[in-house]
């Protein structure tokens, strides 16, 4: 039996490099034109939506003439397509423009706030993957109807919680309660005077809360999919077989179930990732972290049109990158998929 | 594998976690830690814009002149700063300003009358575009706004110089306080660059408090300048501005004294925090004001570039009446649990010199406010509870911004008022900056808003008729007598003149009612004990905090 599953695989042709690089091409060109519409239709209908980025420039204290003369300087007295235009023609030129609150170029606002959320939905998502997985091999090995309920129920419970209540719940019991973890922000106040691993560590303790608030509902919806894709393959006639012929289980496991099991989560890990890279805005002002989600908040109410699109096209290309590593790894475990792909 | 993974966890993780997470208190150093809601977004005071970026660069960046609250008099006085001593010209048409020689930026260069003149400069330069850009009314300018030089000013020495005005402008000192910049380190920068220089992030400044640290919406860390002329050794050290967006966050580190002063806090926690031993209140009335606006224009055929009056609050009787129906007191007792202060115009009490105490808000008289209406024409003919008049019914939407709970609180409050006599109020919730669009295009018949009042007091641009020249007068309210007298706000008059008129104005609007003043809002600020001669005041909270102390 283990030679016919073998087999199954080895009549599917290899794809060729030819092969590879066409549906590589492809996909590239359909995602530069995805964040050309994104970006285009976001430039107009920011524009033709209320609100004018000069009136915070108007006040009893503050000069009409500032106003006009910020409107002159960012060129928003003119056509919006005459606007639109000029961005294209610098946004080819990798220039997003300057950040009307900032007074900095967008990209290096944006590189500011989205080190950090790079970092921390990375952490995030391993956290998510590490533990949805490691208790939904937990829950399949021990092979109790009840646990596994339990587990289900308590996933469905965690999923359901609001982030800001999950959030405020675990700073009222681990920050004031018991005193062991900081209210918020990314490190003390005397972080700069501790020594490197002591730095190291003190971020550590300022992440866990919010880590914790971000990847509870994750880790949930991760669990579900691993642990239903389980259910299934464990149900296969093939790894019956494979039991019966006495392979070990842990190899059974490690070769047969899991790489099967896991297929369905590559997917929905990729929009994970995409998502959080997007910012976790909820988290984020909870816990005072200087992440994308709170940037793109404030430069939608302060109306920073070049930040806005700043924001939106790196949510877009990281999205988008994502799930282009997630077809990528997905192609790796099946190369079925590459015809998919292809047509 | 799982195993595995819950052993790494049980075996370093957490072991690791709980050997650092001591509760300890950050070491007793000689610091107080400040919450705040964003970010500063420079530190350059040509461009800081927001309250919080303007008090942290006041510390930075000295001024000619340090401005005071006087309580008494309800005003502010003038105190030397960079200026060692100044003197005006008998007809005040110039002031000559002696500059202290121990005043040093912070790489050591000295402070001169370069700078000064420099500063000016740059703040009038319609290629910065600068906060104070425009506003330089009383000073010598050519058609751009630009500060005229050498017209304004006459260097008589490197520590003195003379300010020159506009022939029967009427100019003072506060108009020359700005935060002065350094000429050798901003002098050297492109003047269209000069947004986006680094200096502006690493200052060289020369304030009683140096940038220690800047940690992206985390912290502002500034520590005592030891070289200002100002510092003494009982100065605070350091001064963080801990960046805290979520309301309950910055409550709860309050209260467990990881933050040790806080404004805006809410009413609703004032007893929590009254329990609170190590923490005092210090409310601050006086400085915003909430209104309902009337559009006393018809905004449909304003946009057709004509002025006519609003067939609903063309009408002061129409205005009164409302002001007579609206029960401010009970939303003052029920949301503001007292805190605040009842408003008839747009003076405060805090201006104890000028306020008019002669004027009472209008009270609550649900009668008056029938009578009123009643005289104007509108009776409910077909008894649906809504007074008409002709075609027309007593009926408007009441736009108020979206979260502010309490505008949305106080709007039902307004609806059920005016149900009461007669109005048909419809509700709707708008996004702030959309209403503020369409504030100042004048599209809006009614609107639930604010003002934050200026120091000194500032009326022409909120209350002008000529509405192409005062945006700000959204109510687009006219009146040719109070333009007379804001007109000679202008002037040169005396101070008792000066006091007069501003009472005057009072008495007029008052009358005339152009919106319905609702109440002033407190400002709660919150600080620990441990902070000693610590002076809260209308002019700001942290504002001369290099003479706090701590215990």
């Amino acid at each position: 039996m283990e030679i016919a599953i073998k087999n199954k695989f080895t009549q599917i042709s290899q794809p060729t490099a030819t092969q590879t690089v066409k549906a590589l091409s492809k996909r590239f060109f359909s995602s530069l034109f995805t964040l050309f519409l994104l970006i285009s239709l976001l430039f107009i209908l920011i524009r033709l939506s209320p609100g004018d980025p000069t009136k915070k420039f108007v006040s009893a204290q503050l000069s009409p003439e500032l106003s006009q003369k910020i409107s002159e300087k960012f060129m928003l007295n003119e056509p919006v397509i005459e606007q639109y235009f000029a961005f294209l023609s610098n946004a080819i030129k990798a220039d997003l423009g300057i950040s009307y609150n900032y007074r900095q170029p967008v990209l290096k606002v944006v590189w500011e706030y989205f080190s950090f959320t790079f970092v921390f939905s990375i952490l995030s998502l391993s956290i998510q993957i590490l533990f949805s997985l490691s208790i939904a091999l937990f829950v399949s090995r021990r092979k109790n109807k009840l646990l596994s309920k339990g587990i289900s129920n308590l996933s469905l419970f965690v999923y359901s919680i609001p982030s800001f209540v999950l959030g405020v719940s675990l700073i009222y019991l681990f920050s004031v309660v018991l005193n062991v973890f900081p209210i918020s922000g990314l490190k003390s106040l005397d972080h700069d005077n501790i020594s490197f691993i002591g730095k190291i560590l003190d971020q550590f303790r300022h992440l866990i809360l919010p880590l914790i608030t971000l990847s509870a509902a994750g880790t949930a919806m991760f669990y579900k999919y691993i642990k239903e894709g389980m259910d299934e393959v464990l149900h296969q006639t093939y790894v019956l077989n494979l039991i019966a012929s006495g392979i070990r289980e842990k190899e059974i496991l490690k070769k047969h179930i899991i790489p099967n099991a896991v297929s369905p989560l590559i997917s929905v890990a990729g929009i994970e990732l995409g998502v959080l890279m997007g910012g976790a805005l909820i988290t984020e002002v909870i816990f005072s972290l200087p992440g994308m989600g709170r940037l793109t908040v404030d430069s939608i109410f302060s109306r920073d049109y070049p930040l806005i699109i700043g924001c939106v096209l790196t949510a877009g290309v990281v999205m988008i990158l994502a799930n282009f590593l997630a077809d990528i790894i997905k192609i790796k475990l099946d190369k079925r998929l590459l015809k998919g792909l292809l047509n | 594998m799982n195993r595995n993974i819950i052993k790494i966890f049980l075996l370093f993780v957490f072991p690791l976690i709980f050997t650092f997470c001591d509760s300890k208190t950050p070491d007793q150093i000689n610091r107080i830690v400040i919450g705040i809601s964003a970010d500063v977004q420079t530190f350059n005071p040509l461009f800081t814009l927001s309250v919080d970026e303007g008090a942290i660069t006041e510390l930075l960046y000295l001024s000619l002149f340090d401005f005071r609250w006087n309580e008494a008099k309800g005003g502010i006085d003038e105190y030397p700063m960079l200026a060692k001593s100044w003197e005006w010209t008998a007809d005040s048409s110039s002031v000559i300003i002696s500059l202290r020689n121990d005043a040093f930026w912070t790489d050591g260069t000295q402070i001169t009358a370069d700078d000064i003149i420099f500063s000016f400069d740059v703040y009038s330069d319609p290629l910065i575009q600068s906060r104070m850009y425009g506003t330089f009314k009383n000073l010598f300018v050519d058609e751009e706004n630009h500060i005229d030089l050498k017209r304004t000013f006459e260097v008589i020495s490197p520590f003195e110089f003379k300010v020159n005005f506009l022939p029967n402008s009427v100019p003072n000192l506060y108009e020359l306080s700005l935060s002065i910049i350094p000429v050798h380190i901003f002098g050297e920068i492109e003047r269209e660059e000069l947004s986006s220089s680094e200096h502006n992030f690493k200052p060289v400044s020369s304030g009683t408090y140096l940038l220690k640290n800047w940690d992206k919406n985390q912290t502002v860390t500034l520590t005592a300048n030891k070289r200002s002329f100002l510092y003494d050794d009982e100065q605070i050290d350091e001064i963080v501005f801990k960046v805290i967006p979520d309301y309950t966050s910055k409550i709860l580190q309050l209260q467990k004294g990881e933050i040790d002063l806080l404004e805006l806090v809410k009413v609703e926690d004032i007893e929590d925090i009254k329990r609170n031993r190590d923490l005092d209140i210090v409310p601050v009335i006086g400085r915003e004001y909430d209104y309902v606006g009337l559009n006393n224009i018809d905004p449909e055929v304003y946009s057709d570039g004509k002025i006519v009056p609003n067939k609903l609050f063309g009408s002061k009787n129409v205005r009164r009446a409302i002001s007579y129906a609206i029960n401010r007191k009970e939303i003052l007792n029920e949301y503001l649990l007292g805190f605040g202060e009842l408003a008839a115009t747009p003076v405060s009490s805090i201006f104890k010199t000028l306020f008019n105490e002669k004027i009472k808000p209008y009270e609550f008289n649900l009668t008056k406010a029938k009578e009123l209406l009643a005289t104007d024409g509108w009776h409910d003919v077909d008894k649906d509870g809504v007074l008409e008049k002709g075609d027309d019914e007593l009926s408007f939407t009441l736009y108020y911004p979206a979260g502010n709970p309490l505008r949305e609180y106080a709007s039902i409050s307004v609806r059920n008022s005016l149900k009461a006599v007669g109005i048909d109020v419809k509700l709707e919730v708008i996004e702030l900056g959309t209403l503020i669009d369409y504030l100042f295009e004048k599209k809006l018949d009614a609107w639930m808003a604010g003002w934050y009042v200026p120091i000194p007091v500032e009326l022409k641009p909120y209350w002008y008729s000529n509405l192409g020249s005062t945006p700000l007068n959204f109510a687009s309210y006219r009146n040719n007598q109070l333009d007379s007298l804001l007109d000679l706000l202008q002037t040169k008059i005396s101070v008792e003149k000066r006091t007069g008129t501003i009472k005057a104005f009072q008495k007029l609007i008052h009358n005339d009612e152009p919106v319905t003043f609702l109440y002033w809002i407190p400002n709660i600020c919150v600080y620990n004990k441990r902070i000693t001669e610590i002076n809260i005041n209308p002019l700001g909270t942290v504002t001369h905090c290099w003479e706090w102390r701590l215990q």
